[in-house]
C-alpha cells in the first residue's frame, strides 16, 4: 500500500498523471470504493487491497477523463484486460493512460462478503499483462473449481423451452434500473440502443418482454467484448447471473474465433475485423 | 378519474408556420369535454399521438375564444415527428390545462410588452390574444417579435394583422443576415430592439418568451429601462411527463414548472436553483 | 392463519427467500419474516407503484380511436414483515400522488394496502433510520405489528382501525398476550445511531447548492438507477406508449430515475442537469430538502438500501453526515 501511495504521490507530484483513479477506504475497512485522487494529499488515501472489486476502466471513457491529459488507473489484470479492450476499440488512446498494475489473489464478490469471486477462481492474469507500473509480489493461488463453467453446461444441455423459463423467471426481476450498462466498463456507447426512441428498439418498460429485449441485446452487444470481470452482475440490485450469458458468448467467440477479448493491444477486434477465413457455419 | 387519460380531439385546421413549425386547430370529439372545458392564458397541455408518445406545449389560442384550441409545435422528438405527419380529420390525445397562467387581471390598466423570439411566440400569442380581445382595459401594448431568419418567424398572417392594426405597437425583427430581399422589418437581434422600442417601465409589464440566450440578453436591458424583476413575467420549460406533479422530472428545487409554473416572474426565477 | 389469509382473494407479499425483493406467496411455506437480517435489494414499493404498468389501452384503428381504461384488482395487498424502515413508504408516497391531482393507479392499491411491520433488530452500518425520524421499534406506518419474542413467537399489536377490521376474522389464531413481554422485547432491541441531523442537512442544502461536495460524488457516481429502485420511497416515473398487438397499444406509466442522464433531457438538446454531479445533487437535495419543504416529510426512511448496493459504494448517510458537519463547521 505505502508503495501505491508513493507511487501515485510521485505520479502527481511530477505531473506525469493528472488524476489517479484509484480505491480508497469505503463505509468500513472492508469495503473499498473508486476514488479520484487529484493531488499528492489525496495520493495518501489510495488503498489496495482484496476488497477491491470495482473494474476503474469504466471511469476512463468519461468525458471529464477523456483526452484530458494522461489519467492514472489503478488496475488489477481483469481491470487491464478491459483497459486493452477500450484501446482496441479505440476509445481510449494507449498514451493517455498510466496503468499501475496490481498484483492480485483475488478479489471478494461483492461489497460487504468475504467470498472470492467466481471470476478469481481460475484467473490468467493475476499479474497484470500490461501496466507501466507493477506494484505487489506476485500470487499463486491454487486454481480452483470454476463455478460459472458448471453452471453454463447444465444451461446449455436445457433444451429450448427450460433455458427460455429459467432466463424468463431471471429477467422478470429486472428493474431496468441499468447498473449493469453503467458499471460495465465496455458499455460507453454515448446513446445506448435502450435509450434511443425514433425508433424505439427495446421496450423501456420493466416486463418480462421489455426485460428480454434488453438482457439479450445487451449480451449480444458485448459478445466477443466483455473482458468477464463481472460487473454487471456484481452491480445488479435483482442479482440475475449475467455473467452466465456473456461467459457463454466469450466461450463462443473463443471456440469459432479463437479471439479472447482485451488480451492483445495490437489484435484487431473480434466483431470490427472482417476475414474471408471467417467461419459463417455457426449462422443458421 | 384516470387523470392520465386523454381526451380525443380532431385536428380541423393545419397551418404550415415555417420549415419545421405546424400550428393545428383542435376540436373536442366529445361535446361534454368541450363544453367544460376552461383556461387561463399560460397554461399548457399534453398532446398525445398513439403509439408514439405524449409532448408538452402551451396552448397557442386565447382563452377568450372557446370553440377550439391552437398548440404549436417545431418537429424535434418522437412525438412531434409523429404530429408531423398528422393529417386534418385525424385524431390525437389532449390532456390539460395544465399549469398556472399569467396574471391577466393584475395587468389590466397598465402598460404591456410583450417580447418573443422564435417559437416562443406561442405561449406569447396566447396572452396577446387575450389582451387584445379585451384591448379597451390595458393600456399601451407593444409586441417585440424577433426570429433567426424571415423564414423562422412564426404567425404570419397575425404579425400582418397586428402590424397594421393602429391601437397597438409591433416590431418584428431578424438577426443580421436573416433578412430576405422584400423585408421591410426590423434587422437586429431582440435585446437591441427592445431598447430601443419598449415602453417606459412605469406601470407596464413584460411578457418574455423565447430561446434562453435571448432570454439572458435581455433581461438586463429591461433592468435598464426600469422593469423591475416583479414586472418581467416569463413561462419555464422543462422536460415533463406527467404535468400532474407527479412525475418528478420537471422540478427545479422544490418547485413543479408543471404545478407551480410554468409562469413565473423573473424575481421568483432568480431564487431558484439555476437547473432550468 | 397465513393458509386462510391466502384463500380470502389477499395477494400476501412477503420477501422472497435470497433476500432479492418482495414477492407474492402461493402458500404458507413461503412466509418469510426478516426482522433480524439485512433488507431485501429492493423494497416492496412495486406493488403499490408498479414498475411498469399499463395505464389506459388504445385502439389504433384510424378514424376511431378507443381508449380503454386500465383494469385494476381488488383485494388487500398485505405486507407481512415491514420493518418500520418499509412499513412508512406508502404514507410518504401518498403525499406526492395526491397533492393536487390524485394518482388512481397508486391510490387503488394503497388503499387496499395492510402493513403488517415488525420490530427490527437487524443494524447494519448501513442502517440510519434514527436519522430520519424512524426507529426499529416504532409501528408507525404498520397497521398490525409483530414484537418478535422467540423463535418463533410474536406478540400481534393492532395499531389501526384498518388493522383491526382485517385481523377480526382471525383472532381465534391468536392467543391472549402479555403486554410486559412484548414491551420487554422492543426495548431490548438496539437503535442504530443517529448519523445527522435531517434538519440541518435540509438547511444546508438550501445554502449550498454550488458546494464541490456534490462535485466529488458526482466524479464516482455511475449513473445508474439502482439507488432509486431499490429505494422504498423514489417515486419518479416515465410515460411510454408501447404496442400489445398490430392494431392495439398501450400508454405505460415506469419507473423511471434521476440519476439516468435522460431523465431531464429537453428534445432541443439542452439538458438543465447535464452531469452526474447535478443529478447526484438532485438525489439528496429532493429526499431532504425539496420534499419536506413542500410535503413536510423526508424522503427518506433510512434502510441503507441504496448504499449496500450502490456499485460504487456511495453511502447516502455517509453524505448526509458530512453536510451535517460541514454546516456545523460554518
Amino acid at each position: 500500500m505505502n508503495e501505491l501511495r508513493q507511487l501515485a504521490k510521485e505520479l502527481l507530484g511530477n505531473g506525469t498523471v493528472k488524476v489517479i483513479i484509484g480505491y480508497s477506504e469505503g463505509t468500513t475497512p472492508e469495503r473499498a470504493k473508486p476514488f479520484i485522487a487529484r493531488t499528492e494529499e489525496d495520493a495518501g488515501k489510495l488503498i489496495f487491497n482484496k476488497y477491491c472489486v470495482n473494474n476503474l476502466a469504466v471511469y476512463l471513457t468519461r468525458k471529464e477523463f477523456k483526452r484530458k491529459g494522461t489519467i492514472g488507473i489503478v488496475a488489477k489484470g481483469c481491470d487491464v484486460k478491459a483497459i486493452v479492450q477500450l484501446i482496441q476499440e479505440n476509445q481510449v488512446i494507449k498514451d493517455d493512460v498510466y496503468i499501475i498494475g496490481m498484483n492480485c489473489g483475488g478479489v471478494v464478490s461483492g461489497f460487504g462478503v468475504d467470498d472470492t469471486a467466481v471470476k478469481c477462481n481460475n484467473c490468467k492474469v493475476k499479474t497484470p499483462h500490461l501496466y507501466h507500473t507493477l506494484l505487489g509480489a506476485p500470487v499463486e493461488t491454487p486454481a480452483k473449481d470454476d463455478g460459472h463453467l458448471k453452471l453454463i453446461q447444465k444451461l446449455d444441455a436445457m433444451t429450448a423451452e427450460e433455458k427460455w423459463s429459467f432466463w424468463e423467471a431471471e429477467f422478470e426481476k429486472c428493474v431496468k434500473c441499468y447498473a449493469c450498462r453503467q458499471a460495465c466498463p465496455l458499455c460507453y456507447c454515448e446513446k445506448c440502443i435502450a435509450d434511443k426512441s425514433m425508433p424505439r428498439w427495446i421496450e423501456s418498460s420493466a416486463h418480462t418482454r421489455g426485460n428480454f429485449a434488453w438482457n439479450i441485446i445487451r449480451a449480444f452487444h458485448l459478445s466477443g467484448r466483455c473482458v468477464g470481470c463481472g460487473e454487471c452482475e456484481r452491480a445488479c440490485p435483482a442479482e440475475i447471473p449475467l455473467s452466465l450469458i456473456n461467459r457463454k458468448m466469450g466461450m463462443v467467440a473463443k471456440k469459432e474465433f479463437d479471439y479472447s477479448a482485451g488480451m492483445a493491444l495490437d489484435a484487431p477486434t473480434l466483431v470490427g475485423n472482417y476475414d474471408t477465413a471467417d467461419r459463417e457455419d455457426f449462422i443458421k | 378519474m384516470n387523470i392520465y387519460k386523454p381526451e380525443l380531439m380532431e385536428v380541423v385546421e393545419i397551418i404550415d408556420e415555417t420549415a419545421d413549425t405546424k400550428t393545428f386547430k383542435l376540436k373536442f370529439k366529445d361535446t361534454d369535454a368541450a363544453r367544460n372545458f376552461d383556461f387561463k392564458a399560460g397554461q399548457f397541455g399534453e398532446y398525445s399521438v398513439f403509439g408514439e408518445g405524449e409532448s408538452t406545449f402551451c396552448i397557442a389560442s386565447a382563452p377568450t375564444r372557446k370553440e377550439y384550441i391552437e398548440c404549436s409545435f417545431k418537429q424535434v422528438g418522437k412525438v412531434t415527428t409523429a404530429l408531423r405527419k398528422v393529417s386534418i380529420g385525424d385524431t390525437i390525445g389532449f390532456r390539460g390545462p395544465y399549469g398556472n397562467h399569467f396574471p391577466i387581471d393584475d395587468m389590466k390598466g397598465k402598460n404591456v410588452v410583450f417580447i418573443a423570439g422564435g417559437i416562443g411566440l406561442a405561449p406569447v400569442r396566447c396572452v396577446i390574444w387575450n389582451v387584445l380581445d379585451l384591448r379597451d382595459q390595458f393600456k399601451d401594448v407593444t409586441i417585440i417579435y424577433g426570429a433567426r431568419s424571415t423564414a423562422d418567424l412564426v404567425y404570419k398572417r397575425e404579425l400582418e394583422e397586428w402590424k397594421n392594426r393602429s391601437d397597438i405597437k409591433t416590431v418584428v425583427t431578424v438577426d443580421p443576415g436573416g433578412e430576405d430581399a422584400g423585408w421591410k422589418g426590423e434587422i437586429g437581434f431582440v435585446p437591441a430592439i427592445v431598447e430601443k422600442a419598449a415602453p417606459k417601465a412605469e406601470n407596464s409589464v413584460a411578457v418574455i418568451c423565447g430561446p434562453p440566450v435571448m432570454i439572458k440578453y435581455t433581461m438586463p436591458v429591461l433592468n435598464k429601462l426600469g422593469f423591475k424583476d416583479e414586472d418581467i413575467l416569463t413561462t419555464l420549460e422543462n422536460r415533463m411527463k406527467c404535468g400532474l406533479g407527479k412525475c418528478g422530472r420537471c422540478n427545479v428545487g422544490n418547485v413543479y414548472v408543471c404545478k407551480d409554473g410554468p409562469v413565473f416572474t423573473y424575481e421568483q426565477i432568480k431564487k431558484l436553483p439555476a437547473e432550468y | 392463519m397465513a393458509e386462510e389469509l391466502l384463500k380470502g382473494g389477499n395477494a400476501v407479499i412477503c420477501e422472497d427467500e435470497k433476500g432479492r425483493g418482495w414477492k407474492r406467496i402461493d402458500s404458507p411455506s413461503e412466509v418469510r419474516i426478516n426482522h433480524n437480517e439485512v433488507p431485501s435489494n429492493i423494497s416492496y414499493k412495486e406493488f403499490v407503484f408498479s414498475k411498469t404498468e399499463p395505464i389506459f389501452y388504445f385502439k389504433n384503428r384510424k378514424e376511431n380511436y378507443e381508449l380503454a381504461e386500465a383494469a385494476d384488482g381488488n383485494g388487500k395487498i398485505v405486507f407481512l414483515g415491514a420493518k418500520p424502515c418499509d412499513a412508512r413508504s406508502v404514507e410518504i408516497m401518498s403525499k406526492v400522488f395526491n397533492w393536487d391531482y390524485k394518482d388512481k393507479f397508486f391510490n387503488e392499491k394503497a388503499e387496499r394496502t395492510i402493513v403488517i411491520g415488525v420490530a427490527c433488530s437487524y443494524k447494519d452500518e448501513f442502517c440510519f433510520c434514527t436519522s430520519v425520524n424512524i426507529n426499529p421499534a416504532s409501528p408507525e406506518g404498520s397497521d398490525i405489528f409483530l414484537v418478535p419474542l422467540d423463535e418463533k413467537e410474536y406478540a400481534v399489536r393492532i395499531i389501526t382501525e384498518k388493522g383491526k377490521e382485517f385481523i377480526s376474522p382471525y383472532l381465534k389464531y391468536l392467543t391472549e398476550g402479555n403486554a410486559a413481554r412484548s414491551e420487554e422485547a422492543l426495548g431490548k432491541i438496539k437503535w442504530p445511531g443517529k448519523k445527522f441531523e435531517p434538519g440541518k442537512v435540509r438547511e444546508w442544502i438550501g445554502n449550498n447548492f454550488e458546494h464541490k461536495l456534490f462535485d466529488e460524488i458526482g466524479s464516482t457516481c455511475l449513473g445508474c438507477g439502482q439507488c432509486a429502485f431499490a429505494c422504498p420511497v423514489c417515486h419518479c416515473f416515465d410515460i411510454v406508449d408501447e404496442e400489445c398487438s398490430y392494431e392495439c397499444g398501450r400508454r405505460m406509466k415506469n419507473w423511471d430515475a434521476c440519476q439516468f442522464g435522460l431523465f431531464t433531457l429537453h428534445s432541443s438538446g439542452h439538458n438543465p442537469r447535464d452531469n452526474q454531479n447535478k443529478r447526484y445533487r438532485q438525489r439528496i437535495a429532493h429526499k431532504f430538502k425539496y420534499y419536506a419543504d413542500k410535503f413536510g416529510e423526508i424522503l427518506c426512511t433510512g434502510c441503507g438500501r441504496c448504499s449496500r448496493g450502490c456499485p460504487v459504494q456511495i453511502d447516502i448517510a455517509q453524505v448526509a453526515a458530512e453536510i451535517n458537519s460541514t454546516a456545523n463547521r460554518v
